[in-house]
């Protein structure tokens, strides 16, 4: 079982680089009915949906009382369902949701972020309406699904836009304009849900659910920031950070107001912001080399004071 | 009891003991493996006998010994489970040990008020309709509001699915309903059929519970939804013991009065306290290759709804 049980983690760990499709063959397994109706193979997955590497390593106990053995195989075979000869690594559950998850968001214009997009987005992966069930009946889990897969998309976008300018290819866009298209990038995004938004959002702030979207909120700033080459280490991180927040949320409020053409008067209102936030933090520098220069005068004349006294008490 | 039912007893005495021995086993393979009944030690055919027994001699007044055991609280139950299950137009239902049709009722109205909400939401979006559309919307007859909703109601008892026929006629229920007589552990449907099963209050009864969720598992589609309300173990002490004096002191006594049978409900409280607690269900639901098995206490343990997903 050990022996399986490793040969599981090394043929996740492969799949998750993308190399070779993994094939496993099932012993008979022990209930006829046991082997997995839905859950398909992980390298049918072509979605670059973020994967947590904890997740590959987490096959459910099914799969692992069978003993796989391991060929590397070229291109895949269209899939076997249940009472098939052949199976391969099973995704996990937590993928299965994923992807219907994923599938549910092209409902999501008609249906709200509700679980009749999910039953739906369930039918078209060929499953039950039932599977819905899974899933919490207020929407959250689809909200903060298509929230946490913007924000990776996001990432790769401000990732790949580093790699040019290391290379090269781009230059380097000052602070200002930088934010200001990172988070006109994120909020675009929003754009075909726009009708629906206001409800999403105010699910979000449901007490129940203010961990994860709070969570999701500050790990995409923080994204922003570090792509934006910033290094600090002492206070300004923080300020830096609740400044961008605050101008991420008002964006937001403003776009779902918004019915100008392609939303200028939101990107405009962003720069607005953005200028602002640039303005303040020179403003701070002021106030403290200001504050320097005071303290150096002051010093200054506390030296000469007792200099004076010195000088008088030696006469 | 047993010894009234064999024949071979006589023979026996007059034969030798391998004979004996043959008969005793003959015998113990048409009856089946030991199990229990309520307190008692039977055979598994012996049990099968005596529950169609029980439920054919409740049946006419079953609806209202429930009210009057459960103080009604039994709706509230299964509206939970209705809620839980929470059906989208278009599901099809099974419910097993369906009996008299409560489940099924439910799962019919609440579809139809979801499904009423969705045109209502239509219509707002579409302002610009004409007076036909208009008209044709108003037109809405139950079925069209019911969609492709169905519900089969499967009971292994004739009198339970008789009386639950009645119920609906009386009620109005005729549309997406079909009522089959069938065997939870034997179901008469093919597989991947269904979007969700319920067994509510009926798997206790069932004597071999595996085979029962092996069915379920069967006629499931991919995706589809085990549902489980039965009742289950009480963890809370106090609540225990107070549990267990209003059930075996007050109940059998209802029993006699009200429908004039002290032991079938007498074996009723005695199957409560045989059925497995709640992992352990868990567990068996899980062994059936079941995923995202849960279930939820309602009234601290009294009952348990378990719910699983065929994927």
């Amino acid at each position: 079982k050990m022996a399986a049980a490793g040969s599981l983690r090394r043929a996740g760990w492969r799949l998750w680089r993308g190399r070779a499709v993994v094939r496993c063959q099932l012993s008979p397994p022990q209930h006829p009915l046991q082997a997995s109706a839905v859950l398909r193979r992980v390298s049918d997955e072509q979605k670059k949906e973020p994967l947590a590497s904890s997740s590959q390593q987490q096959f459910d106990s099914h799969a692992t009382d069978h003993q796989p053995e391991q060929e590397p195989q070229g291109p895949r075979p269209s899939y076997t369902g249940q009472g098939g000869q052949e199976s391969e690594d099973y995704e996990t559950e937590e993928q299965l949701q994923h992807r219907i998850l994923t599938a549910a968001l092209e409902f999501v214009p008609e249906h709200g972020w509700t679980a009749e997009a999910i039953a739906e987005g369930a039918k078209t992966l060929g499953l039950s309406v039932a599977a819905a069930g899974m899933f919490h009946s207020d929407g959250s889990e689809l909200i903060l699904h298509f929230v946490s897969q913007c924000n990776t998309k996001l990432s790769e976008l401000l990732e790949q836009e580093q790699k040019l300018v290391q290379l090269g290819e781009a230059e380097k866009k000052p602070t200002d304009q930088f934010l200001r298209d990172a988070v006109e990038a994120r909020l675009r995004m929003l754009i075909p849900y726009i009708e629906k938004w206001p409800q999403a959002l105010s699910i979000l702030l449901l007490p129940h659910n203010i961990p994860s979207s709070l969570n999701l909120l500050t790990s995409m700033i923080d994204d922003v920031w570090h792509y934006a080459g910033d290094q600090s280490t002492d206070f300004n991180w923080y300020t830096r950070r609740a400044v961008l927040t605050g101008i991420y949320n008002t964006t937001e409020l403003v776009m779902m107001q918004d019915s100008s053409p392609d939303f200028e008067e939101t990107w405009r209102f962003l720069e607005n912001r953005v200028a602002d936030a640039m303005n303040m933090g020179n403003t701070a520098n002021q106030v403290q080399s200001t504050g320097e220069a005071v303290v150096q005068g002051l010093m200054g004349a506390a030296v000469t004071v007792s200099n004076a006294e010195t000088i008088r008490a030696v006469r | 009891a047993a010894a009234g039912l064999c024949p071979c007893r006589a023979l026996l005495a007059r034969r030798g003991g391998a004979l004996r021995a043959l008969c005793g086993s003959v015998r113990g393979l048409a009856a089946g493996q030991e199990t229990h009944f309520g307190f008692q030690t039977v055979t598994e055919a012996e049990r099968r006998e005596k529950i169609y027994q029980v439920f054919e001699s409740v049946a006419k007044k079953y609806d209202v010994m429930n009210d009057s055991m459960t103080l009604g609280i039994h709706r509230v139950w299964k509206d939970i489970l209705m809620h839980k299950m929470n059906p989208s137009p278009g599901t099809l239902l099974l419910d097993v040990a369906g009996g008299t049709g409560d489940i099924a009722f439910r799962f019919i109205n609440y579809v139809r008020s979801v499904r009423e909400h969705q045109l209502q939401r239509k219509l707002k979006h579409h302002q610009n309709l004409s007076w036909q559309e208009i008209s044709e919307s108003y037109q809405e007859d139950k079925f069209k509001l019911l969609g492709d909703s169905r519900v089969v109601v499967c009971d292994i008892n004739k009198e339970m699915l008789k009386v639950g026929k009645q119920k609906a006629q009386h009620l109005g229920y005729s549309e997406g309903l079909s009522w089959v007589l069938g065997d939870a552990e034997e179901l008469p449907f093919d597989d991947d059929k269904f979007d969700v099963y319920t067994i509510a209050f009926g798997i206790r009864n069932v004597t071999r519970i595996d085979l029962a969720l092996q069915e379920a598992y069967r006629v499931l589609k991919p995706g589809g939804r085990f549902l489980c309300l039965e009742f289950s173990h009480v963890s809370n002490p106090l609540l225990s013991r107070l549990y267990d004096l209003y059930s075996f002191q007050v109940i059998p006594v209802l029993g006699e009065i009200i429908a004039g049978d002290w032991k079938s409900y007498q074996y009723l409280v005695e199957s409560i306290r045989r059925f497995p607690p709640q992992e352990e269900l868990k567990a068996m639901i899980e062994d059936t290759g079941f995923l995202k098995v849960d279930y939820q206490n309602l009234n601290s343990g009294i009952v348990a709804i378990h719910s699983g997903f065929k994927l």
